[in-house]
């Protein structure tokens, strides 16, 4: 684990890209982000295939509805904020109301394009697409869940916005076949439950790891679909350790954790710690500096779960 | 079917679907009444004149579609599909009550004919661009036709897609613009001036002709004559009356969403029948 590691944009479009080869209908859409989103070789493979139309993603999500209408399998990645807050209503009408078959990739997710400042940080993405509803969200971990992640998303019939990162990712799981809505167990434990999503789950299983060493076992559940999320897998793990934490690179308002706080406080009321980004307009630096500010490195995150354990229910 | 018809013949059609208009409205009580009949001679034509299109087979791959970005004169578009046959003409009857399939702006997934869910200003040119950028692709000369609203023109997404339209060279779009001059705080040109419209898409590559849009001769000519250019969308400025067939509505901007009085109502169905005795004559 933690060992080899793959640029998760490059990983992205050569998975595309291979689904491609045998399915004819699958077409990339480019807001002069298509060379930075992997598509290279699909672009040189398929120059027919492949749509180029600069920097305009309202109308490109348009377009990806209307294309869809006719058989297409639209695929459109750019950096996450453009194609998920600055097209909100196109998103909600054109794809979720009209049901359509496109698929939206918001790459450079979080705080990974780190330096570049808020405008560029998406930590709102889970929040908004959430609410249009029949929109599957996806947050692959690793390297081979990208890949198995998007064959899921291509083979799935309706919208889906998934989202990646930027930064090279080590690989975390054995090849697996990918379920949408089901998450799995990534390290078993009794005394708290660690839910993350996306590829700080690299940070979440490390954080894991260490509180191992000092006496705590956390068990970490990964959740590669964050909508429709896995009630079942969730649910079961709380009511063996009555305590939570989530991890996501993502406000703690209106993500993962807000999606696990709906379900116990329904279901299973325990108390829920979200780790994250604080509701605020992030600041900048290089990336790994960046998470360790917001405590979403492995020593971070531990330090949260262990503090928080130490005072009880609900600290 | 594609269906040729004379001139005079669609003025009989664009005074029926009028009616039909009116019709939803003594249903619902009120609707979007000035732009639904601005644009209903130009729709109509589609629909009866140019448009390849099957009402027993509102799916069939090689129609030609047709998209109504100006969502709220969907009223216009339910006449037009109900006179063509997509539906029992009783359904008008539902316009405005729980669960109609006539939704005050369009639903694809209860009405068959429907192609988009539009309403949102600024967003139908897109949806025709992709849809027209499939079309023309799979090379079966189906077409795409788009009714946008001169007052939705300030939409910046409608800059984006007419950008990408003639980029890509999309000879099988044509964009109507139902140029009624009107909308809610008042004249177009004063609330945020698009004019001179053609000249605005012709400087993105489109190939523009302007019509009098309530004049069923001049709009078959210009529709006759698409595409206007190769690999280049087309545009039409419609140049359209609002509220037009109605007296007292006609150029009137109160009669963009109209609530009328039971009096008020009973003369739009009296001078609609006239209408139609008229050019049934």
């Amino acid at each position: 684990m933690f060992e080899r590691t793959e640029d998760p944009r490059k990983t992205f479009g050569a998975a595309v890209h291979e689904v491609a080869k045998q399915r004819p209908e699958v077409v990339a859409l480019s807001a002069d982000s298509g060379s930075s989103s992997g598509f290279g070789d699909f672009k040189k493979e398929f120059p027919d295939r492949y749509f180029e139309f600069g920097i305009m993603e309202q109308g490109l999500i348009g377009f990806a509805s209307g294309l869809a209408t006719t058989g297409r399998v639209p695929v459109f990645c750019a950096i996450a904020p453009f194609v998920t807050s600055r097209p909100f209503e196109m998103f909600r009408n054109d794809l979720g109301y009209m049901r359509q078959n496109v698929k939206i990739v918001g790459r450079n997710s979080g705080v990974s394009y780190s330096d570049l400042g808020a405008t560029h940080h998406s930590l709102e993405d889970f929040a908004i697409i959430r609410m249009i509803p029949g929109v599957v969200i996806l947050a692959p971990q690793d390297p081979e869940e990208i890949r198995s992640a998007v064959r899921a998303m291509l083979e799935y019939e309706g919208p889906v916005y998934m989202r990646i990162g930027n930064d090279p990712i080590p690989n975390l799981f054995p090849p697996a076949p990918f379920t949408i809505g089901r998450g799995k167990i990534a390290k078993s434990g009794k005394d708290a439950t660690l839910i993350v999503t996306g590829s700080i789950a690299a940070n979440a299983l490390r954080a894991a790891e260490l509180l191992e060493s000092r006496g705590l076992s956390v068990e970490v559940l990964s959740m590669p679909t964050v909508t429709p999320i896995d009630r079942d897998l969730i649910l079961e793990s709380v009511k063996k350790t009555g305590r939570v934490f989530t991890v996501e690179e993502h406000y703690v308002v209106g993500g993962l954790g807000t999606i696990v706080s709906e379900l116990c406080g329904e279901e299973y009321p325990v108390p829920v710690k979200k780790l994250g980004l604080p509701h605020g307009y992030t600041t900048s630096g290089p990336y790994q500096e960046l998470l360790a500010y917001y405590k979403l490195d492995a020593a971070g995150i531990a330090d949260s779960i262990q503090n928080s354990l130490s005072k009880g229910a609900g600290a | 079917m594609s269906m040729s018809v004379p001139v005079h013949e669609l003025e009989r059609r664009a005074a029926r679907c009028r009616r039909k208009v009116v019709r939803m409205v003594r249903s619902s009580g009120c609707g979007h009444l000035g732009g639904a009949l601005s644009c209903i001679d130009v729709v109509s034509a589609l629909y009866f004149h140019t448009m390849k299109h099957d009402p027993s087979n509102p799916k069939l791959p090689t129609r030609d579609r047709f998209i109504l970005s100006a969502g709220h004169k969907c009223m216009a578009l339910y006449a037009v599909l109900a006179e063509a046959g997509y539906f029992d003409e009783a359904v008008l009857d539902t316009y405005g009550k729980l669960n109609t399939k006539l939704p005050g702006h369009p639903d694809m997934h209860k009405l068959p004919g429907v192609e988009a869910n539009t309403g949102a200003l600024g967003h139908g040119l897109s949806i025709a661009v992709g849809m027209a950028l499939g079309l023309l692709l799979d090379g079966k000369g189906a077409r795409v036709f788009a009714l946008l609203g001169d007052g939705e023109l300030p939409e910046g997404s409608n800059w984006e897609a007419a950008a990408a339209a003639a980029h890509h060279g999309l000879s099988n779009l044509t964009a109507i613009v139902d140029a009624n001059g009107l909308q809610i705080s008042g004249k177009t040109r004063d609330v945020m001036n698009m004019e001179p419209i053609g000249a605005h898409f012709a400087a993105f590559g489109w190939a523009v002709r302007e019509v009098d849009g309530n004049d069923a001769g001049q709009v078959v000519e210009a529709l006759d004559a698409l595409p206007y250019q190769n690999r280049a969308p087309s545009l039409i400025v419609a140049r359209t009356v609002k509220g037009k067939g109605l007296s007292f509505a006609e150029n009137n901007v109160s009669y963009h969403y109209w609530k009328p009085k039971a009096e008020e109502l009973e003369q739009a169905e009296r001078e609609l029948d006239e209408t139609l005795k008229e050019v049934d004559a």
